[in-house]
């Protein structure tokens, strides 16, 4: 077998194993970077940007969050199950981890919110033609792999790393294989930064309380298959909590499809009993709105429009834009509208009368048409004794046509797995330090517990490249102080 | 050659007169972005992101089709060029749907690697194309024109590279233009041969392989040829039918003796792994690789033992017990490998299962004697009719290392009243004796227990033997039938009744003789953790199947000495360490006897793996790999067959012209690998 010899071994070439290689070899480390694709990025190919918090570019915008509000909004938001001394760590550092991206090249095109009541935190990406979207923090992966190139990292593509190898204790290196085959990897440290469960059903079924394609359709990015979290256990790792990092879809139609976009709005949701069970002004929240969902038969919601209600989002617009979504007009949704029409839909259902709507969607006909009498008469007083909604999104329903789109639990990822501690060095069972393993990005992101914290955006890139920055700088103290022993 | 001298972004380069700009570029490593050129396939110059500069000439240049002149000035990363490059992307892109999460291409496209070069995101531009239905009519190969950016590679390989040209550009009912199949056909309409050249090329996720034609746990070289893949001993099977295919029959046979020293018997009885992997099934019915082998080993002249591996005797001895298929196959590499080897077999005559556990009518005894004497003919040492009763007296005799390859020697016998009677026998104690000619006495009705290939070489046995009613019964539905599609064919043709999803209670006896079984209907059944069976028992539907001779054919175990003095696993297998060494020194085991009755070319291939580990454990380098026929390096150009997604599977193959004409069914998996990956951005040294 061959061997190999370095000084940190980086599994996994998206963001936080980018971070953390980087953050090694300015530290002056010998790198190698180990990753199963064949492009560096992962999930962070589709991302948009990521948490930072006191930067620059909030200064130049009067964007007034703290270090002291963030880290106290987080511990509130999380009631103190995040590991504070690492919640305070990320977010101390995120606002130079902004500058260190900038001083590669990256440009910020704006620090926004995600939906009103969340703070301006997440700072997306400006790609090279200027239009915000999709995909944009992929033009910060080139930047990122250039300046890993530059200072001599070596990025070894389509090599998937199948063990760590244990001496006495301590993490002593890796075996991976190319097509060349098996080789083993020797290295003072190695860091675990893979990305997650998110493309693993047997992970999600076992340590989440969902079965994916049952109750969840979430994103399943290839190759995110929780291998690194396996192979940290397997060398004794203590687990940490694990979940999705939950929002709704309407399930196989991507993610903020079209198709959505008159449904994702303040009007009816209605669950298979056909009965309201929450404030529709939160769907502009998809955490809340998916734990409010979940909570569902069968965690299923339908949204119901009528055709007047459609026609006026056609004339005057949405009542809710949100950011992901904003280059989309109605135009979009007629197109997608048009399509499902064409070849049939499984999750969109137009009827001329509620009877119809509800066999179709399969929703219960009784309690549909008892909920829109009820409705309609809250409408008419102007006050939604269920649940409080604003008088201004309470719109009657009028007859004519019908639509509704099903809406289901999705996951952008997995969260969480492997446990660390503030120094990003991974944990055994007895809480020790296992000597040279380090562990960064969402195979450690357990901070988001339980839910993801919205309130503050930009938590799974920002942890992940706060983190591996970490990670990367501490596995060279580590080396630093072995050698001076 | 004639070099012209030119530079790109000031690097000075000579290039042989007539290369493109691109491959002086690809040469020097220096990275255009580029996503139609493919280094196989012709240029066209469609997705104008390889545009360059020209010092002294107007405009932009395509540099996959300009040609190097000398003198020329080349800017390849002017801003003017990029932002002209994601104008072009965002064209592309615009139609694109905009969700890569769920794409199975993720982290692998070409496309994506392309925008994170050129920081491209979502498109200014509005889309003309919405949310196609994705097209899944066609066999094993998936199309999304969502994702479709009409680079054409596979319109060109699939026409230049295969001479298929099943794909081109077709005009839509709205007169759009997009690659599709040939005038909206189907692909078997079109002709298409099914290689997957098209798939391969294809830089985003348009075009994919369905989900479970290839295994994702297996390195890509193997995955992509599943029948070899699903091999347990990784036969080159594509290799070997082209050769059947071009009528080189002696190079067809090396083939498969590169990985298997029982081709012929393997052509008879093999449970052809390889064709439940073959991806000709998914088009219609897959490919009859057993009897091609079968024919190919009938044609052995022996051309291949020139080329055959014999290191130099090395002095050390080695003893095998049991000479089955894999006690055999480890002595014949253990042989090449130098060693002298000593095979004791308790019976007359070698072969193990091959000569007494598969019955004569299904496989000839000549076959496996002509087999075993090649073996033999390399100087491996067989002695018969000698019992082994411990390592010890082996060890006394001067051996370096024990194999024991003992297989699963004896029947067992359910656990319940009656199974002990006289006309009660086991499997394997009835075919061995029927094998030797000194069968056991059977009366007229004879039941068989058991659903598996065994059964009913018993049940079969039992007819050749006399038997005037045979019947079979067994716990599994007849969907779940271990047996081979065939062999329960031929029982039933043959009159063997079956009786499907029976428990069996007793065995009822008279005067300590046999007079039939007693069975419940079983509604379904499943293992619990422990790998207990749980049964759901029909209500009330106990009854007894008549007979006068029972025979149990419900599994087999190895018979183990006491002096062989070994740790002993589930269902008395051997333990050992790695598959192969038990714990004490240069003692090992192999095949069934480890891991319970399974196939012959299990067997071989653990026996391969064996003599591997043992010849380094006696200092040799484990190195058994022989190349027995030519290295052939197959014309990637396949040409159009005419219906040929429709040609049906012959099923006898035993003549030449039904065996070529069998093998040219094949979808040339193996062709696929011919095919370069293209570099992305990140791996060249100037970008």
């Amino acid at each position: 077998m061959r061997e190999l010899e370095t000084d940190v071994v980086v599994i996994g070439g998206g963001a936080s194993g980018l971070a953390a290689a980087i953050s090694a070899a300015e530290g002056g480390a010998k790198v190698i970077v180990l990753e199963k694709a064949n492009t560096t990025g992962g999930c962070a190919n589709m991302a948009m940007g990521l948490l930072g918090v006191e930067t620059k570019p909030q200064k130049e915008l009067l964007v007034d969050i703290t270090r002291e509000k963030a880290f106290a909004k987080f511990m509130d938001y999380t009631h103190w199950r995040a590991d504070a001394k690492l919640v305070k760590k990320y977010i101390d550092l995120s606002a130079s981890t902004i500058d260190w991206l900038m001083d590669m090249g990256v440009e910020i095109a704006v620090p926004s919110k995600y939906f009103p009541g969340s703070e301006a935190t997440w700072h997306i990406i400006k790609p090279q033609t200027g239009k915000i979207g999709l995909r944009a923090a992929a033009t910060m992966i080139k930047f990122m792999t250039e300046r890993a190139q530059e200072l001599g990292v070596e990025i070894k593509l389509e090599t998937p790393v199948k063990e760590l190898i244990k001496d006495n204790g301590e993490i002593i290196g890796v075996v991976a294989s190319d097509k060349d085959g098996e080789m083993e990897i020797y290295s003072g440290a190695v860091i675990v930064a893979t990305g997650g469960f998110g493309d693993s059903p047997e992970f999600i079924n076992k340590y989440t309380p969902y079965t994916w394609g049952e109750d969840l359709y979430s994103y399943r990015i290839p190759g995110l298959t929780g291998d690194g979290i396996q192979m940290a256990w397997d060398a004794g790792a203590q687990k940490d909590f694990m979940d999705m990092e939950l929002v709704f879809f309407a399930p196989n139609t991507g993610g903020y499809a079209p198709i959505e976009l008159p449904f994702r709005q303040p009007n009816l949701f209605v669950n298979l009993g056909g009965k309201r069970f929450y404030d529709e002004s939160v769907v502009e929240n998809p955490v809340f709105s998916v734990n409010a969902i979940a909570r569902q038969k069968d965690r299923v919601a339908f949204s119901i429009i009528d055709q007047k209600m459609l026609d006026r989002y056609n004339e005057e617009g949405l009542d809710l834009v949100n950011v992901v979504t904003s280059s989309m007009d109605m135009s979009y949704f007629m197109k997608e509208m048009e399509e499902a029409q064409k070849n049939g839909s499984d999750v969109f259902f137009e009827a001329e009368s509620l009877e119809e709507l509800a066999e179709k969607s399969g929703i219960d006909a009784e309690g549909l048409a008892q909920t829109i009498k009820e409705y309609n008469a809250m409408c008419e007083k102007g006050m939604d004794t269920d649940f409080n909604k604003q008088a201004k999104y309470l719109v009657p329903f009028t007859g004519g046509k019908y639509y509704a789109l099903k809406f289901m639990p999705s996951a952008y990822g997995s969260l969480g797995g492997i446990k660390i501690n503030d120094m990003t060095q991974v944990l055994d069972t007895q809480a020790k330090v296992i000597p040279g393993l380090y562990a960064c990005g969402t195979d450690a992101n357990s901070i988001c517990n339980p839910d993801y914290v919205f309130i503050l955006p930009g938590n799974t890139l920002g942890f992940a490249v706060n983190s591996g920055r970490m990670a990367g700088k501490n596995a060279v103290t580590f080396i630093k102080e072995g050698m001076e022993a | 050659m004639n070099k012209v001298h030119i530079t790109i972004d000031g690097i000075a380069l000579a290039v042989d007169e007539g290369k493109t700009l691109m491959q002086a570029a690809e040469e020097a490593d220096i990275y255009i972005p580029h996503l139609c050129h493919h280094p196989l396939l012709p240029d066209i110059g469609a997705c104008r992101l390889c545009i360059v500069e020209i010092d002294g000439k107007d405009g932009v240049h395509t540099s996959c089709t300009t040609k190097a002149e000398n003198g020329m000035v080349i800017r390849s990363k002017t801003e003017k060029l990029n932002k002209m490059r994601r104008l072009n992307m965002e064209l592309m892109l615009s139609n694109h749907i905009e969700d890569c999460t769920t794409c199975p291409k993720y982290s692998n496209c070409e496309l994506q690697s392309l925008y994170q070069y050129l920081g491209v995101t979502v498109g200014r531009l509005k889309p003309t194309l919405h949310s196609v239905p994705v097209n899944t009519e066609n066999p094993l190969f998936v199309r999304d024109l969502n994702r479709c950016v009409s680079c054409g590679r596979c319109v060109r390989v699939c026409k230049d590279v295969r001479g298929v040209g099943a794909l081109d550009y077709e005009k839509t009912e709205s007169g759009r233009v997009q690659v599709d199949v040939k005038k909206h056909d189907l692909l078997k309409d079109a002709d298409c041969r099914f290689c997957g050249a098209c798939v391969e090329v294809c830089p985003t996720g348009a075009l994919q392989d369905k989900e479970g034609v290839f295994r994702k746990d297996l390195k890509r070289d193997l995955s992509m040829v599943p029948c070899q893949a699903e091999c347990p001993a990784n036969i080159d099977v594509p290799r070997y039918v082209r050769y059947i295919k071009e009528e080189k029959y002696q190079d067809a046979v090396a083939v498969i003796r590169e990985k298997a020293p029982f081709p012929h018997s393997l052509g008879h009885i093999c449970m052809a792994f390889c064709e439940k992997g073959c991806r000709r099934g998914g088009v219609n019915e897959a490919l009859s690789i057993r009897e091609l082998k079968r024919f190919a080993s009938s044609q052995d002249e022996g051309l291949w033992r020139e080329k055959s591996l014999q290191k130099q005797d090395t002095g050390k001895r080695i003893a095998i017990v049991g000479a089955g298929p894999a006690g055999l196959t480890s002595a014949f590499y253990l042989r090449k490998a130098g060693h002298d080897v000593t095979v004791f077999e308790k019976l007359p005559t070698p072969g193990g299962m091959l000569a007494y556990g598969i019955p004569e009518y299904r496989l000839p005894r000549e076959v496996v004697a002509r087999e075993v004497g090649e073996i033999e003919r390399i100087g491996v040492k067989i002695k018969t009719n000698v019992t082994v009763n411990s390592v010890n007296e082996l060890k006394a005799q001067g051996f370096d290392a024990v194999l024991f390859a003992i297989g699963t020697g004896m029947g067992v016998r359910l656990p319940i009243d009656g199974a002990e009677a006289e006309n009660v026998y086991t499997n394997i104690d009835f075919l061995q004796k029927a094998a030797l000619g000194t069968p056991l006495p059977i009366g007229d009705k004879v039941v068989v227990l058991g659903g598996g290939n065994v059964a009913f070489d018993c049940a079969l046995t039992a007819l050749n033997l006399g038997a005037k009613e045979v019947s079979l019964a067994c716990l599994e539905s007849r969907e779940k039938m271990t047996a081979s599609k065939d062999e329960i064919e031929e029982g039933e043709q043959r009159g063997v009744q079956i009786f499907n999803s029976r428990t069996f209670l007793a065995v009822t006896t008279e005067e300590n003789k046999a007079t039939g079984v007693k069975c419940q209907i079983v509604d379904s059944f499943s293992f619990d953790e422990n790998k207990r069976l749980q049964l759901q028992i029909q209500p009330d539907s106990e009854h007894i199947v008549a007979a006068d001779t029972v025979i149990f054919a419900a599994g087999q175990r190895p018979e183990i000495q006491e002096g062989f003095d070994m740790p002993l696993g589930r269902g008395n297998t051997i333990m050992t360490v790695d598959g192969v060494r038990v714990n004490a020194e240069h003692v090992y085991a192999v095949g069934d006897a480890t891991y319970g009755t399974h196939s012959v070319i299990k067997a071989i291939a653990e026996a391969r793996k064996a003599a591997h580990l043992i010849d380094i454990d006696l200092g040799g380098d484990g190195n058994i790999e022989e190349k027995l026929a030519e290295a052939s390096n197959p014309s990637p150009f396949i040409g159009v067959s005419k219906g040929f997604a429709d040609m049906e599977r012959i099923y006898d193959c035993s003549e030449s012209q039904n065996a070529c004409q069998e093998s040219s069914r094949c979808l040339q998996c193996d062709l696929r690998l011919q095919i370069e990956k293209p570099r992305l951005w990140a791996s060249y040294a100037v970008k």
